[in-house]
């Protein structure tokens, strides 16, 4: 090997190695049309959606109301080291926007909410065709609710923090001459707390005299059913993979003695891609 | 092999199946408080939405004796399913104007549904016109609502229309600086029907030196009518780092001085140098919420009652110091008797210091 190569050989490493830490490198190819990933890879889908919300909050309005939403959200699968039990991660986030209307009065109400949930997963099932995900997960959720009909205590707040369960499946098929994917993932919180109003309390008193304490809720499936469902097919398009699906996320409790209830219905479309990440070993 | 695949399917199929109870759960209404949207369903989601939020039941049924049952089963005669809009909207303005509060109305496109008894059934003790001519036309605007000048005999007179918006800290303290000099200050409430709690709040807060407990507070927190909160108290503390005043005031107060303004004259009741004069407040002392009913008409109800220092209520209003009334031989003759008593107590104040 003459000098100048061994320069070149050198200078090329030095590159990559830079270009590694900087950012993760994807894949030149999708090895499958949807396989799990390995240790140190990740897969994302990110996705626009639009779809129907349905809300009946009590705390302002008496009525449900029921409209548009759009938004955005974030799948990801992260491959751990394969010896752990928890081989697996998933992540879920999203950001939508809803405006609802009711007919009668040409009231509205609007409404932005988000889910950030991780999960940790163990990979319970693994054929070759299918893998079944399951573990447990972080879940964190958090919506302001606006009332254009009640002026004085036109706003709410909903959310919680905890954590639960995570089923994730993927099952591959061929069908029409194509490899496919199809897949369903369900978040269900077990327990965390949760925030209300305490059934009539104003807002301003929240502000004015604090005392917060008794705001604070202890949440489980008996006072809080919450949950989030994806389904989802993936499609090859070319090199990409097109995943379409529908999003079905919902919260409904008692929480301060008024009914509180949310409603998503989303269709959802994105590109999943695969990348890998690089770890600079020195 | 093919085991497995089939194990795969019903694996999938048993968790999507899963759910659809859960969906159909969270979709679904509760069968006990949904009403139809009928005259009949109108009427009761109405009826039932004041039963559980409405603050005064108790307190109406004292003074004005009003039974709440009772309103329920004279109204619901008049009910009918095959009644217009127009008649079902009339009888249960009606019905809840019953509780002559100004803070409980009905809104829908043929009209707003009140009952201000409360400030018509009483002497206006206030004409605009003898209020404009003692701001006369180089007043200085103070904000939206807020108009002062200094009166001849080097008095302050600040008018507050109303507390729809606040007046900034620094137009507050402009306004203060310019009457650093006069003897005292007249606060002019009077007609002003209220508007936020913060804006009354932050202009009282310049007339105390030190924190005092000005009233009280709780909200409803279940559908009972004596389901409440714990009492809250109310301080109101001194602007800290903005100008104040501690000359003799004195606030004008007429019956249509009604919710914050209602506020404001019990906050500034209890601070040393503050005299209230003129007629008794207008009250609304319960925070208001709102709601629908089936048919998309606005119900406003006071659901947080409040109280003054003693935790009396002041829903029906806060009594002055010094009661006054308008004489018509003043009005006749131009003189605003409210604003002649405020400038001869304080220079009678001013005398005897």
């Amino acid at each position: 090997m003459t000098d100048s190569s061994r320069c070149s050989r050198r200078f090329a490493s030095v590159l990559l190695a830079v270009l590694a830490v900087s950012f993760p490198l994807q894949a030149l190819a999708q090895r499958n049309v949807f396989n799990m990933p390995q240790y140190m890879e990740t897969i994302r889908v990110n996705s626009f959606k639009v779809g129907t919300t349905k809300t009946h909050d009590k705390y302002l309005s008496q009525s449900p109301y029921m409209g548009t939403s759009f938004g955005f959200e974030y799948d990801g699968w992260t491959g751990y080291e394969p010896y752990k039990l928890f081989s697996q991660g998933r992540n879920h986030s999203d950001l939508c926007f809803s405006v609802m209307k009711n007919p009668r009065s040409g009231g509205r109400t609007m409404i932005l909410s988000s889910r950030e949930y991780a999960g940790f997963m163990w990979h319970a099932l693994k054929y070759s065709k299918y893998d079944l995900l399951a573990g447990p997960a972080a879940m964190c959720e958090f919506g302001f609710l606006y009332n254009q009909q009640n002026s004085n205590n036109p706003f709410n707040i909903e959310g919680y923090i905890g954590g639960g369960i995570c089923v994730d499946n993927t099952l591959r098929f061929r069908d029409f001459g194509y490899d496919m994917a199809f897949q369903a993932t369900l978040y269900v919180p077990l327990a965390g707390l949760s925030f209300a109003p305490d059934y009539d309390e104003p807002y301003y008193y929240f502000y004015r005299y604090g005392d917060y304490g008794k705001n604070i809720h202890f949440i489980s499936p008996f006072n809080n059913v919450a949950f989030t469902q994806q389904v989802a097919l993936i499609l090859p398009i070319k090199e990409s993979r097109l995943r379409v699906g529908f999003t079905i996320d919902g919260i409904r409790n008692y929480l301060g003695g008024q009914l509180h209830m949310v409603v998503n219905s989303m269709f959802t479309v994105g590109f999943a891609t695969r990348f890998q990440s690089k770890k600079w070993d020195r | 092999m093919k085991r497995r695949r089939l194990n795969m399917i019903l694996a999938m199929a048993v968790l999507l199946t899963a759910l659809l109870p859960v969906s159909c759960a969270l979709n679904g209404e509760v069968p006990d408080r949904e009403f139809p949207d009928t005259p009949q369903g109108n009427f009761m989601a109405l009826w039932t939405i004041m039963d559980e939020h409405y603050c005064f039941f108790d307190l109406k049924k004292e003074k004005l004796g009003v039974d709440w049952n009772e309103v329920k089963t004279r109204y619901a005669a008049n009910i009918s399913d095959d009644m217009s809009d127009r008649a079902l909207f009339e009888v249960l303005c009606k019905m809840i104007g019953e509780l002559r509060d100004g803070h409980v109305n009905l809104t829908s496109a043929y009209d707003y549904g009140r009952n201000w008894s409360w400030k018509t059934d009483y002497p206006a003790n206030f004409s605009k016109d003898l209020q404009n001519k003692y701001l006369g036309n180089d007043y200085i605007y103070g904000g939206n609502g807020y108009y002062y000048r200094i009166l001849e005999d080097n008095i302050g007179y600040l008018v507050i229309e109303s507390f729809e918006h606040s007046m900034s800290a620094g137009r507050m303290n402009v306004m203060l600086n310019n009457m650093a000099l006069c003897n005292g200050l007249i606060i002019d409430i009077r007609d002003n029907g209220g508007g936020i709690v913060v804006a009354s709040e932050s202009l009282a807060s310049r007339f105390t030196e030190k924190k005092v407990t000005v009233g009280y507070a709780c909200y409803k927190n279940g559908p009972g009518h004596n389901d409440f909160s714990k009492m809250y108290k109310t301080e109101l503390s001194p602007a800290e780092y903005d100008l104040r005043w501690i000359k003799p005031v004195v606030v004008l107060t007429n019956r249509s001085s009604f919710s914050s303004a209602n506020e404001f004259a019990y906050f500034m009741k209890p601070l040393e140098n503050v005299t209230l004069m003129g007629d008794t407040t207008g009250g609304g002392g319960g925070y208001p919420m709102s709601s629908e009913l089936p048919n998309g008409w606005v119900v406003r109800f006071s659901s947080a009652p409040t109280f003054d220092a003693d935790q009396n209520h002041v829903e029906f209003g806060v009594a002055p110091h010094i009661r006054l009334d308008m004489k018509d031989e003043d009005v006749q003759a131009g003189v605003d008797t409210y604003i002649e008593s405020a400038r001869a107590f304080i220079n009678d104040k001013l005398v005897n210091f």
